[in-house]
């Protein structure tokens, strides 16, 4: 049975009527286009991505034999992609949401989008035909000693990071622009009267920014930081390339690497929590607005997000030791702001609501459940005895998969469905919907313990052939990944069934 | 010590309990709806809760895990049986015979590029591991308790023969 959407009266995108009446529809038209493109090329790249994912999982189930060099092409190419994939997808979303909010150039936002695709199709060349096969962590000396691959493989899966980092970069500087001028400071922005004069902020009459502008604050400086460390390796891998005279400290490397790589992926589920802020009150039919207690949470994550990325390196007992200390502390605080405000609130908005169960909202929620679910094998890994048992095996998919597949990507694909369940005016019937949580979460719970299980079993990651009990638990874990894809296949010729319906909403 | 058995049974526990509450609260909406401002003072109450008990166990198990850190002091370093191992594309050399209860000092590196060195114990548990990385030196402590046949595995990616690099030695 079909269920027809009403739409709440308190906020469209985080945004009154009013405000959003304010931008000329030309203007909104273009700038949703522009977001779905971000959208939409971030999508197609997971589809391509998740296949590979399960060409490597059956490859190591012994299904199929493709050999180990192109095993790890393949494995480099889902590393890069899938990150790529999803900041696509969030970049997107929080540049539609921040244009909702203030004037952004689409010009810069479209060139940001081509340095990122571009540095995706270098990527690309770089695996087929070129055959780089270092994984995205490209571990310096790695690339350059043993390679079976030819050195412009190397240039250009190097000049393809590079690509990513300066894309991402200018998407940074466009968005934390954008956010000063709307709220006229960085102390604005960041809530600073709000929070500590809050009596006389609120009497002056004062707006705090909105829930989606800290999302998109954190996002874009701690961005930043992370891009200019993707190419301050980028560069210096380069050089080491082109002149092999040109030394690097192993030690530095790995930990720049791990700066540039922990934080862009932390960064976007972060990025997609401004969906949540959206998505959640609407469906709840309830109001969400800033709170002190969530802007002291964003500053929390702005810090805890660059300090949490030691615990890559808990197993490199040459680092200093107070760093591992400061892995081990900040990863267990970077889950206080999660669990206790963004992910907390969105539970008190659900309970007891008029909650709307659509696709788009159950794709939300589960990737609420994803997000902790992940975030609990992530803290048992974070803490060092743990980890000294845990360390690059498999566990660590099994938690970095929970959250990227249970959350971002399902937070992705909540968006979209709340986007197109507002084209159309009508949600998707109640047995599709059935049918889709049962395939996607059924086949995604399956997949994913296969990681866990594998993990504890200290099964190691990375492995083109496995030990046991590996191949054994990557043969279920394969078919729940499939299972899973036909889910998501199903959902995919919803959307493209919803999105080329005649509108009935209200903003078509 | 191999703590990745109890791990999972841990995992699980906590993942099930976050999922019924996360479940259970999205059944909740099949109740009667009540309006936000009858449960909102509530719920700031619990969050409350929620936020000081969530630091008292992270601050507890921060103090708990410092001592089963993996880093070693100085003394311990002195008193121990050295073995070095220099890791390299796509061997462990290493001795084939180790003593048993008898405490070794592992000083790992790597020859061309980082490597992992885990050791799994006869009943291929992951029992420890250190990275070996070119330039440095990592000391990683065991102490073998169990006489029998055990395997190094590589922990780090290193290349294409990375999954068939490994080493075994015998403990007695």
């Amino acid at each position: 049975m079909a269920q027809t959407i009403v739409h709440d009266t308190h906020a469209t995108h985080g945004l009154t009527h009013h405000e959003i009446e304010n931008l000329r529809p030309d203007d909104l038209r273009s700038a949703r286009r522009l977001m779905w493109v971000w959208v939409d090329t971030g999508l197609a790249i997971f589809a391509l991505m998740a296949l590979l994912g399960v060409t490597m999982r059956a490859e190591q189930a012994g299904w199929i034999s493709f050999g180990p060099d192109v095993f790890y092409s393949i494995l480099t190419l889902h590393g890069v992609g899938m990150i790529s994939a999803m900041a696509l997808a969030t970049m997107g979303g929080i540049w539609y949401m921040m244009r909702l909010e203030g004037p952004l150039d689409e010009r810069v936002a479209y060139w940001a989008y081509g340095f990122i695709v571009a540095g995706v199709v270098a990527v690309i060349v770089s695996v087929f035909p070129g055959k780089f096969g270092a994984a995205w962590t490209f571990l310096y000396p790695l690339p350059f000693i043993g390679a079976t691959w030819a050195p412009w493989a190397t240039g250009a899966f190097l000049t393809g990071m590079m690509l990513v980092s300066v894309g991402w970069s200018i998407w940074c500087v466009q968005l934390l622009g954008c956010i000063m001028q709307r709220h006229g400071s960085l102390r604005n922005a960041m809530g600073w009267d709000y929070i500590f004069h809050n009596r006389a902020f609120t009497e002056a009459g004062k707006q705090p920014p909105s829930a989606q502008s800290f999302a998109a604050m954190v996002a874009s400086i701690d961005g930043l930081l992370t891009g200019a460390a993707g190419m301050v390796i980028g560069v210096a891998l380069l050089a080491h390339l082109f002149n092999p005279s040109v030394q690097i400290d192993p030690l530095w490397a790995k930990n720049v690497t791990y700066f540039f790589g922990h934080a862009i992926a932390n960064l976007t589920i972060y990025m997609a929590c401004a969906w949540v802020y959206v998505g959640v009150p609407r469906y709840a039919g309830r109001s969400y607005h800033t709170s002190v207690p969530l802007a002291v949470a964003w500053w929390g994550t702005l810090i805890f997000v660059l300090l949490a990325y030691f615990h890559h390196l808990y197993m490199d007992f040459v680092q200093a030791q107070a760093l591992q200390y400061i892995g081990e502390a900040f990863s267990y605080l970077s889950a206080l702001p999660t669990v206790v405000v963004t992910i907390f609130s969105c539970l008190m908005l659900v309970y007891r609501s008029k909650m709307r169960w659509t696709l788009g909202s159950i794709f939300i929620y589960t990737g609420l459940i994803g997000w902790v679910v992940g975030g609990i094998g992530a803290l048992l890994d974070a803490s060092i005895p743990f980890n000294n048992n845990l360390h690059n095996t498999l566990w660590v998919p099994a938690h970095f998969h929970t959250y990227m597949l249970g959350g971002v990507l399902l937070f992705v694909l909540g968006f979209v469905f709340m986007m197109l369940e507002e084209r159309t005016g009508v949600a998707s019937a109640l047995a599709l919907r059935w049918l889709v949580g049962t395939t996607v979460f059924g086949g995604m719970s399956t997949f994913l313990l296969g990681f866990y299980v594998a993990g504890a079993a200290g099964v190691p990651r990375r492995y083109a052939t496995e030990p046991p009990p590996g191949p054994h638990v990557a043969s279920w874990a394969t078919v729940g990944a499939i299972v899973m894809l036909v889910g998501m296949a199903i959902a995919m010729i919803e959307g493209i069934r919803m999105a080329t319906t005649k509108p009935q909403g209200r903003l078509s | 010590m191999a703590r990745g058995p109890l791990v999972l049974p841990l995992f699980l526990v906590l993942a099930a309990l976050a999922i019924a509450v996360m479940i259970g609260i999205a059944l909740s909406t099949r109740a009667s709806t009540l309006e936000l401002s009858a449960i909102q003072e509530r719920a700031y109450a619990l969050r409350r809760w929620w936020l000081s008990a969530l630091i008292v166990v992270f601050a507890a198990l921060f103090a708990i895990t410092i001592p089963s850190f993996p880093y070693l002091k100085a003394a311990e370093l002195t008193t121990a049986k050295h073995v070095p191992v220099t890791a390299e594309q796509f061997a462990f050399p290493m001795p084939a015979m180790l003593p048993v209860n008898t405490p070794i000092v592992f000083d790992v590196t790597s020859k061309d590029v980082n490597h992992g060195f885990g050791i799994y114990d006869p009943e291929s548990r992951l029992l420890a591991q250190v990275q070996a990385m070119p330039d440095y030196v990592n000391h990683l402590a065991v102490d073998f308790k169990e006489p029998g046949k055990y395997t190094v595995r590589c922990m780090e990616f290193c290349g294409v023969g990375h999954a068939y690099m490994q080493a075994t030695f015998e403990v007695r």
